[in-house]
């Protein structure tokens, strides 16, 4: 070993260069999960191949459920979840949908499944190619939803959905999203955690007390009918959990950083935010392009920043108002459409908040639909225009970037 | 349940070496078939099984409600598409955690037969280590006497009413144990509630069969309002379709299939159509058609059990 690899050592980490899909399939290797239960589908398909080897191999001592169907995967993970075990399952668009029943009852059943999904455009269209719109159409599901920018992260927020769905005071289900093609199959340097360290990460966990389990002859159920009062009480509670999981999320990221020494923010990770006038909101993969435009933008004097969405699920509307009071101009970027609302799922759902940003002007731009790569160029024009909302010029509410022809079609 | 009793039943209740863990009144019609089995099966097997349960006759008092329950068993609610996923789940984690085990996914043919089949397909395939039963009340009678696949040829149902353009269900009912014993799984039978010392041996086997993999009970368990027959007649319908061949007895190991009863005479099926409304309105030609589906079937079972006591059957894949 040499002295640099030594010194990483010691930090507890080494450096891989390897896919999303990679970094998720050790993500799930080193939680030790008890049950995981997957079926293929592009871009999600490495994850399980991974995994599939690394039970082969004798290093994943899991019980590997190969189902039929997603249906199936996320049924048996709940079951196994609620019976006690820690469980793991991956997905992405269609097989999402096809899951959905199953999801509804692992986040009614308060199951703490962890399950990563990578982002694909979802049915209406078949399209194999990335997009938001499967997260969007889950979004209702109860779960916690977090979002990736990059592989590192892809790893690192497998480690930390853990700790937020298995911690006693939240057992609510965690979904981990990233997007397909640009991080399912981009190869990038990360840094693996030892095993001791993921060990130690989660070993909070065994501290507290133990959830409810369904045991042989336990004399207890799951999956009653709730009824009136008896449903209002389950759907309170979980909905208070949800709230309960955004302080909870921030402290995961701190104790994540004092172990493995990288810090991403909590429910929101801001970039260049602090004299901004105006800021772009995203999420995902597109965040590194922005980064990079913004530190140009800012290299010719422009005062624009980043705002990334971490959390999804419950959104982080105080964390966002914190961070975007008295900013000038927001231009929000969504990777996914809002059926019945012109802007995108997050610009429709920031504007709920309005009132709170003493002023600030808003915008949303719709971009990186089926693969539609969210250039420098674009994200460049999305800033212009942002700042042109900013001086007070007549921006348009909804811009399709890649679909110039929206604007001769009418309507938005 | 220590109770002797002179003749025949003594046997039976041999077999009840455990406490009946449900309420002594339930919600279930009078003279339901479905109450009987499920009350029958944790004496059988014991009260430490974990039973699941879907959407479905059984689940209002399977399921519960609220933080109140019918019975004392651990149980699982279900969905009806992924029932046996979710057994899949709790069985895997159960013999990943060392636990000792026996989990009985308890659906009805709507289930089984038709939108939870392909899980239950899927499980049966990867021979999943738990018991699957489906009481076959041929149809959704919980939500009002729909058809399902399993319901026969000639029934009026409420999706497959009589009518002037319709003889009830234009179809013949699907073979769901035969489907299941082919997919070669350590255990599968049927059995029903007029022989109820068959059904407590097909259960223990069913219980010794899960170590080894999946195993699967088909279980005729008739509906006294969503038929049309009077709710004494229960056992009586069973017994008689028994006796026509309309639901024969048989089981299979690992695929290998045998009679465990042998009818001698057989009687027509028309003594079994009588008993309820559901087939009231068939007339001599439409029983024939019955009664021809009714043959074929026998004749096909009888035909693979000797097909295959003379192939050579693999053993079954240990792990």
């Amino acid at each position: 070993m040499n002295i640099k690899a030594e010194a990483k050592a010691k930090a507890g980490s080494q450096i891989k260069v390897i896919t999303g899909n990679a970094a998720a399939a050790i993500g799930a290797k080193l939680v030790r999960p008890d049950v995981v239960a997957a079926y293929p589908i592009t871009p999600q398909t490495e994850i399980i191949e991974q995994i599939s080897k690394f039970h082969a191999n004798g290093e994943m001592d899991c019980e590997l459920i190969t189902v039929e169907g997603e249906n199936s995967a996320m049924n048996a993970v709940m079951a196994a979840s609620l019976a006690g075990g820690r469980v793991f399952t991956a997905t992405s668009s269609w097989g999402l949908v096809f899951m959905y029943d199953a999801v509804l009852a692992t986040a009614g059943a308060r199951a703490p499944v962890v399950m990563v999904n990578v982002n694909r455009e979802t049915p209406g269209i078949i399209a194999v190619s990335c997009g938001q719109q499967d997260m969007i159409s889950t979004r209702d599901a109860g779960w916690i939803f977090l979002i990736a920018e990059d592989c590192q992260e892809v790893l690192d927020l497998v480690l930390q959905a853990y700790r937020l769905a298995e911690d006693y005071d939240i057992q609510v289900p965690v979904m981990v999203h990233y997007d397909g093609f640009y991080l399912s199959y981009l190869s990038e340097g990360v840094d693996v955690p030892f095993q001791e360290d993921v060990d130690r990460f989660l070993s909070v966990l065994n501290d507290q007390p133990e959830r409810t389990k369904l045991v042989p002859g336990g004399k207890l159920g799951c999956g009653t009918h709730g009824i009136l009062g008896g449903y209002l009480e389950l759907r309170h509670k979980h909905v208070s959990a949800m709230e309960r999981s955004k302080a909870k999320f921030e402290q995961i990221d701190k104790e994540f950083q004092e172990i493995f020494g990288r810090s991403y923010g909590g429910q929101i990770e801001e970039y260049r935010m602090d004299d901004a006038d105006v800021v772009l909101v995203g999420s995902g993969s597109m965040c590194g392009t922005i980064k990079t435009v913004i530190d140009e933008k800012r290299d010719a004097g422009v005062k624009v920043g980043l705002l990334k969405i971490r959390m999804y699920r419950p959104f982080p509307g105080e964390a966002m108002v914190e961070a975007l009071k008295g900013k000038k101009a927001i231009g929000v970027v969504d990777r996914s459409l809002c059926f019945g609302f012109k802007g995108g799922p997050i610009y429709t759902e920031l504007k709920a908040f309005e009132t709170q940003l003493d002023g600030s002007k808003m915008v949303s731009f719709i971009d990186g639909i089926a693969n539609t790569d969210i250039t420098t160029a674009n994200i460049g024009q999305m800033i212009d225009a942002t700042c042109d909302l900013a001086e007070g010029k007549d921006v348009r509410e909804v811009t399709w970037v890649s679909y110039p022809e929206a604007q001769e079609e009418g309507g938005l | 349940m220590t109770g002797k009793k002179k003749g025949k039943l003594t046997k039976v209740l041999d077999y009840l070496k455990h406490e009946d863990p449900f309420s002594k009144g339930v919600a279930f019609c009078p003279g339901c078939g479905l109450e009987l089995l499920l009350r029958f099966i944790p004496q059988v097997l014991g009260n430490d099984i974990v039973i699941t349960g879907t959407p479905s006759c059984s689940a209002p008092v399977l399921l519960g409600q609220n933080n109140q329950s019918w019975h004392t068993l651990s149980y699982f609610g279900t969905l009806m598409t992924g029932a046996a996923a979710n057994a899949t789940g709790l069985a895997r984690y159960y013999r990943k955690a060392g636990i000792k085990n026996t989990v009985v996914c308890f659906n009805g043919d709507g289930t089984a037969a038709d939108i939870g089949f392909g899980n239950l397909s899927g499980a049966a395939e990867r021979n999943e280590p738990f018991i699957y039963i489906c009481y076959d009340n041929e149809g959704y009678m919980n939500t009002g006497v729909q058809k399902s696949a399993t319901t026969p040829y000639g029934a009026s149902t409420t999706t497959t009413p009589f009518g002037t353009a319709s003889k009830g269900k234009n179809l013949r009912r699907m073979n769901l144990a035969l489907k299941m014993a082919m997919h070669k799984i350590p255990y599968a039978a049927t059995a029903t509630l007029s022989d109820l010392g068959d059904l407590a041996k097909k259960l223990l086997k069913a219980k010794e069969a899960k170590e080894r993999g999946f195993a699967f009970l088909h279980v005729f368990a008739p509906c006294t309002t969503g038929w049309g027959y009077a709710p004494e007649n229960t056992i009586e319908v069973c017994r008689r379709a028994v006796k026509t061949n309309y639901f024969p007895l048989w089981e299979a190991i690992n695929g290998k299939i045998r009679m465990t009863k042998t009818v001698k005479k057989p009687k027509p099926v028309s003594t079994y159509t009588e008993l309820m409304k559901k087939f009231a309105h068939l007339n001599e030609a439409d029983l024939q058609i019955l009664q021809d589906d009714v043959d074929y079937e026998y004749c096909m079972l009888g035909g693979l059990s000797t097909l295959e006591a003379e192939c050579h059957i693999p053993e079954s894949v240990e792990d």
